[in-house]
């Protein structure tokens, strides 16, 4: 039978970093493919090539083909992939909150009335209302839901949106490959086997599946074929009957080589900062209920698979997001997150977005690594009779700023040079110094290699551990990179769906890690 | 709880503006001392010349494009192709279908340029919109009122000034006014009623109810909500939007052709002046904002907010012997209405905003 | 000053003032004259430049509610006036009422614009627009004892012109000329625009003017550096909104005439255009361009008077101002926003 899909040496960067490296994939009609990949393995990519996702024509396009239904393909945008009969189920929901459940399954395939269709064409005939509730009505009980149609989607609980989603998929009659990302997350166990059993009839009907999951079990139940993406390469196939959830969960992560940086010590179990159910609402990245003490002194790691929210933490720390539950630091509940009272405190967030957050880009490298001290502190300050106006003193702020740049050899021309104009790297250190600057004996960073060439890597990791060993600050280290976590942090805290999972030791084994962030327990032996 | 949600539901924006014009209007009226059957008559005579105005304004409401100031270019549109018309003296039905014509033309195309810098601004609409009704009015002043009589000739001299150069401050529509008007005219008491042009009105609001209830439509409301999610649905956002305009500078075309005939005096030069805002407000005034608009805002405002408007001079005269004080009332209601439209806004804005799916790295 | 780079709209306006120049010269102006006007006109109108660069530095956008500032200023010229303070002291009463006045009126009009993050311009304009007919009433209704403010008998409230002939008429601009042959400079004037110029320097080096910019920048990431966004921008509109008050006071001491009721409607734009054609992206803006730009258009204003009376359309003027100006802002609106949508 020949594939609907067929994917050849597909490769795709940004700015000449790879994110696809020669995938090669095929997929049949009617076969259900599972795609299995932790952070950064080139999933989104994927389905953004597959979807046409205007994004990727902007940043070049990509190499290698994509021969859908025997015919080349390059979609320019989603309409392309849409009327070509690629559906998809996206994980934010491509749900149009105004409008109503019925108007969102039927979007573009409207009931209209005959005459006005021959009269004006399909784009400007008249809707029949009540056909199309109908028509949205049957496919919605097709799924085994029943909601009024009429009811708008910000009305619904999540659950029901992500059936309302699905339902605008199957409601199409000319779908041939859908590509569903994450249709399980917000579902209960039974809602997803509901799920599941949809997707076999749709499978049965002869239209290709691919589906994108972190949750193992799943994906072995469901799929025909699956295929694990590790860091934007194509590590592993396996077919139905030889999918078993540690065998992905190891291939996932893969073999981490590390050298701890850092030997094994004791850390004394005096906590610093306690979140006791802690929620904080950013959206994309939420964080549901979060309970950890984070111990005095050590270095602990957070990770999750992107989404599950690992980054979410520092945001809600300094006030960025709602927050809600109980934070406890140093013995006494915070009432409220302010970014200034926290600082003052002694608490500090580096931010994972650098550029669109951690630096003012226009300005000095001098003003960059002052500027909390001096708003928060009131440090580098003229003292005279005009302190409180806060003119900066100037020797004082250089002769600072000069020892910051020797220390953590930041590469700049000078303390006047624009930030934006220096490396991903050095724009780390900068941001590093800038924190350090107000000695903070809690640092929560996010992401802190991200964007950063391995020479650089190599003094950010060293440079956290320094602050840590020298000066005891306590750092909270959200990464999607296991291998530096592992070199630096005492303990590794794994997120999943919101929650921590499990605090894992950073010599536990690669299966333990891959398991953990799929929120497995996995098994002892496997039943093949 | 669910009687309080009611209440709490009934208390919004879109019954409580609409409250309030109708309380300062009867209010008004009472002091005023003008007759109820005048301001009916005045309100409908408002009704029919600016009706098809401010339906204008829906459908880039509902696009998410905010207030369409630059329906003023629509008006300067119809009022160029009214000029040449005139300027070339062709006279009768055969002129009026010209006006048509031409007047479509040059809206459908100053629609497609503003779409297109709109699209350009995203997040900025309303205020670019303000900046392009002034500009283009330059524009229209300097073909107008330096050009005509120097570069471009026209046949017939009796629209231009005296001194040779620049089209006349009023041209008379003698020949137009009083044709339709009072086509079909019922009266009830002292009421009259022009029911050719009522109807008239209501064909453009059915049309405006029909466009929204296609294909077109819901695509319009989509890219309205979310302009994101409706990329990735496979609507092309920006082709939407330049519809959208094209669509509402070519009704307010129709709407100041209506107008003017109505009145049968062109101004040449200040005709088309504040029907921007005057129209946001009246839609405003009927329980619109920023971001909803329906059919029923539309006509409903008009009658609420001319009210108010014919009444306040009458009115500042009594209470004050001041007729000015009426004037500035008038001013401050219009002004005001889109200044607290505007204010009271913003809230609901990042209600619903879901991130971009951005790859991991990026 | 590093890495300036000369934009479009400063080569256009350039190249169509060395035209006028040109132009002038050949019909035999006197030159002279006009250049001694154009450093009038620069301070006359550059202190209502200068007070847009607090609220486009903190991120409000381009101050379309200029008005509001305007306002207070004349407020405070009248009540000057009405007190009949004349001279020196006349005028620095109205600047005192006026601080006082706009200091209130920024409050307000800050607490607003902090409601209507995105939107202030337009929320801006419509304020502005809004609160003149508010005032009309009270320039009509208020109580003023001063006579000479008032309508003759039979009319009510103030002149629309009230004459600042017998008060503080061009105060400044007598203060301290030096004559260099035919060349006038106002020192008095432009001292008191350097010292409102030096101010802004100064505010900017403080610790909150630098949270100031950094809130423009990025509100982001000063919010991650515990600054108070609400805070910081409503001290820079209350800020701007006095500047705008003395700039009024400073305008009216030259012009002669206190202009009330409905005058402030159009002062916003030519402001705004200024600080456009000075090189702002209406995203940030300098001091230097403020005065760049508040010269080249004034000399441009001031130039195309009388060559319009020459060619005999005086409208032209008017018309030509007013395409320019406009057209300043929408090519601003556009670029601002390609970069905001590329960057």
């Amino acid at each position: 039978m020949k594939p609907i899909l067929e994917i050849n040496n597909l490769y795709k960067s940004y700015k000449s970093i790879p994110a696809l490296d020669n995938i090669n994939l095929s997929i049949k009609a009617g076969e259900i493919h599972g795609i299995v990949g932790a952070n950064g393995s080139g999933k989104t990519t994927l389905m953004n090539i597959l979807f046409g996702n205007p994004i990727i024509h902007e940043t070049g396009g990509f190499q290698g083909e994509i021969i859908y239904q025997g015919k080349k393909i390059n979609f320019k945008n989603c309409g392309e992939a849409i009327l070509n009969g690629i559906g998809m189920v996206h994980q934010e929901f491509a749900l149009i909150p105004d409008m109503t459940v019925g108007e969102n399954i039927k979007l573009g395939r409207e009931k209209t009335f005959a005459f006005t269709d021959r009269l004006f064409g399909r784009q400007y005939s008249f809707i029949n209302r009540k056909q199309d509730d109908e028509s949205a009505l049957q496919t919605l009980i097709q799924l085994g839901i029943s909601i009024d149609p009429g009811i708008k989607i910000f009305d619904l609980s999540i659950n029901l949106r992500q059936f309302v989603e699905i339902a605008r998929e199957i409601d199409r009659t000319d779908l041939k490959l859908l590509i569903l990302d994450e249709p399980t997350a917000v579902l209960n166990k039974n809602d997803g086997l509901k799920l599941i059993e949809i997707l076999k009839g749709m499978a049965k009907r002869d239209i290709g599946i691919l589906f994108i999951s972190h949750r193992l079990e799943e994906v072995q139940h469901i799929c025909d074929k699956v295929s694990v993406l590790r860091d934007g390469k194509l590590v592993s196939q396996y077919e139905r009957g030889n999918i078993s959830i540690n065998t992905l969960a190891r291939d996932m992560i893969g073999h981490i080589v590390t050298k701890a940086a850092a030997g094994k010590r004791e850390i004394l179990p005096q906590p610093i900062i306690t979140f006791s159910h802690f929620s904080v609402e950013m959206p994309g990245e939420e964080i549901i209920d979060l309970d950890l003490s984070v111990y005095e002194g050590e270095i602990i790691g957070l990770t999750s698979l992107s989404g599950h929210g690992k980054l979410a933490l520092g945001y809600g720390m300094m006030g960025m997001y709602p927050v809600q539950g109980e934070v406890y630091y140093g013995g006494i509940k915070i009432a409220n997150m302010d970014a200034k009272a926290n600082i003052l405190q002694g608490m500090y967030v580096l931010p994972d977005d650098r550029q669109g957050l951690g630096i003012l880009a226009d300005q000095s490298v001098e003003n960059n690594i002052i500027f909390t001290g001096n708003q928060v502190k009131n440090m580098f300050r003229i003292e005279s009779f005009f302190a409180i106006s806060g003119f900066i003193d100037h020797s004082q702020a250089r002769d600072h700023v000069d020892k910051m740049i020797q220390d953590f050899d930041i590469k700049c021309s000078s303390i006047y040079q624009k930030v934006k104009e220096l490396s991903g790297g050095n724009q780390q250190k900068v941001c590093i110094a800038r924190a350090l600057t107000v000695d903070p004996k809690l640092l929560f960073v996010a992401e802190p290699t991200r964007g950063v060439d391995i020479s650089a890597k190599e003094k950010i990791l060293h440079m956290l551990l320094e602050i840590n060993r020298s000066r005891n600050t306590t750092i909270v280290m959200a990464s999607s990179e296991l291998d530096e976590l592992k070199r630096v942090c005492d303990r590794i805290a794994v997120m999943a769906e919101g929650r921590i999972f499990k605090i894992l030791s950073p010599d536990a084994s690669d299966e333990d890690f891959g398991l953990a962030l799929s929120g497995e327990e996995g098994v002892a032996y496997e039943e093949l | 709880m669910r009687i309080k949600q009611q209440a709490k539901g009934f208390i919004n924006s879109e019954h409580l503006v609409p409250a309030i014009f109708i309380l300062l209007s009867f209010l008004a009226w009472q002091y005023s001392g003008l007759s109820g059957n005048f301001v009916l008559n005045q309100v409908i005579t408002r009704f029919i010349r600016d009706g098809i105005l401010v339906l204008s304004l829906i459908v880039p409401v509902v696009a998410g494009m905010g207030l369409n100031f630059a329906i003023t270019v629509g008006a300067m549109a119809v009022q160029t192709s009214l000029l040449i018309v005139i300027g070339y003296q062709v006279e009768g039905v055969p002129g009026i279908i010209l006006v048509i014509i031409i007047g479509v033309f040059f809206s459908a195309l100053l629609g497609y340029l503003i779409g297109h810098i709109l699209n350009r601004v995203k997040g900025k609409e309303m205020i670019t919109t303000i900046i392009i009704g002034f500009l283009f009015n330059s524009i229209y002043q300097l073909i107008f009122l330096v050009g005509f009589g120097t570069i471009i000739d026209v046949p017939n001299k009796d629209i231009i000034l005296t001194r040779g150069i620049g089209v006349r401050n009023t041209v008379d529509l003698g020949m137009y006014r009083d044709t339709i008007d009072k086509l079909w005219l019922l009266k009830i008491g002292g009421i009259e009623i022009p029911l050719f042009m009522i109807l008239i009105v209501l064909l453009f609001a059915g049309f405006i109810f029909y466009i929204l209830r296609t294909h077109f439509g819901q695509e319009v409301k989509a890219v309205g909500s979310n302009t994101e999610t409706s990329e990735i649905l496979g609507i092309n956002t920006n082709m939407i939007r330049i519809k959208v305009m094209i669509l509402s500078t070519v009704l307010a075309a129709f709407g100041q052709l209506v107008y003017l005939q109505n009145i049968g005096m062109f101004d040449v030069y200040t005709a088309h002046l504040n029907t921007g805002v005057i129209s946001c407000a009246a839609l405003l005034a009927g329980g619109a904002s920023i971001k909803s608009a329906k059919i029923r805002h539309a006509l409903m405002g008009i009658f609420l907010f001319h009210t108010l408007f014919i009444v306040s001079p009458q009115a500042g005269q009594n209470l004050f012997s001041n007729a000015a004080l009426g004037e500035y009332f008038r001013s401050f209601v219009a002004y005001g209405t889109i200044a607290l439209a505007l204010i009271f806004n913003v809230k609901h804005e990042n209600k619903y905003k879901k991130p971009v799916q951005k790859p991991e790295g990026v | 000053m590093k890495n300036y780079s000369i934009k479009p709209p400063q080569i256009i306006i350039s190249a169509f003032l060395i035209t006028l120049v040109f132009l002038a010269y050949t019909l035999e102006m006197n030159l002279v004259i006009l250049f001694n006007e154009s450093l009038v006109k620069l301070v006359m109108n550059g202190v209502l430049v200068l007070s847009l660069i607090p609220m486009l530095n903190v991120g409000a956008g381009m101050n379309f509610g200029l008005p509001v500032g305007i306002i207070g200023g004349l407020l405070g010229m009248c009540l000057a006036v009405n007190f009949r303070m004349t001279g020196f002291h006349g005028f620095f009463m109205a600047l005192l009422f006026s601080l006082i006045i706009c200091a209130l009126l920024g409050w307000i009009y800050g607490l607003i614009l902090n409601r209507v993050k995105g939107r202030e311009e337009i929320a801006g304009t419509f304020i502005g627009f809004s609160f003149i007919p508010l005032m009309n009433y009270f320039w009509t209704l208020a109580p003023f004892q001063n006579r000479e403010m008032l309508y003759p008998i039979g009319g009510q409230g103030l002149r629309p012109r009230i004459s600042l002939e017998n008060y503080f008429n061009n105060i400044l601009n007598n203060l301290y000329v030096i004559r260099l042959g035919d060349i006038e400079i106002p020192v008095g004037l432009i001292g008191f625009f350097a010292l409102i110029a030096l101010f802004l320097y100064w505010y900017f080096r403080t610790k909150i003017g630098r949270a100031t910019i950094a809130v423009g920048e990025n509100e982001a990431f000063s919010r991650l550096s515990g600054i108070n966004i609400a805070q910081t921008r409503l001290i820079a509109i209350i800020i701007s909104t006095i500047i705008a008050g003395f700039g009024i006071c400073v305008y009216t001491q030259s012009y002669g005439f206190i202009q009330l009721y409905d005058e402030p409607l159009s002062m916003a734009f030519p402001a705004i255009s200024a600080i456009l054609i000075g090189g702002s992206t209406g995203k940030r803006a300098f001091i230097f361009e403020a005065v760049l730009g508040t010269y080249l258009l004034q000399s441009m204003y001031l130039l195309t008077v009388p060559i319009a009376n020459e060619i005999l359309i005086p409208e032209l003027t008017e018309i030509l101002r007013s395409f320019i100006t406009y057209g300043i802002i929408l090519y601003a609106l556009l670029v601002r926003e390609r970069r905001r949508n590329n960057g």
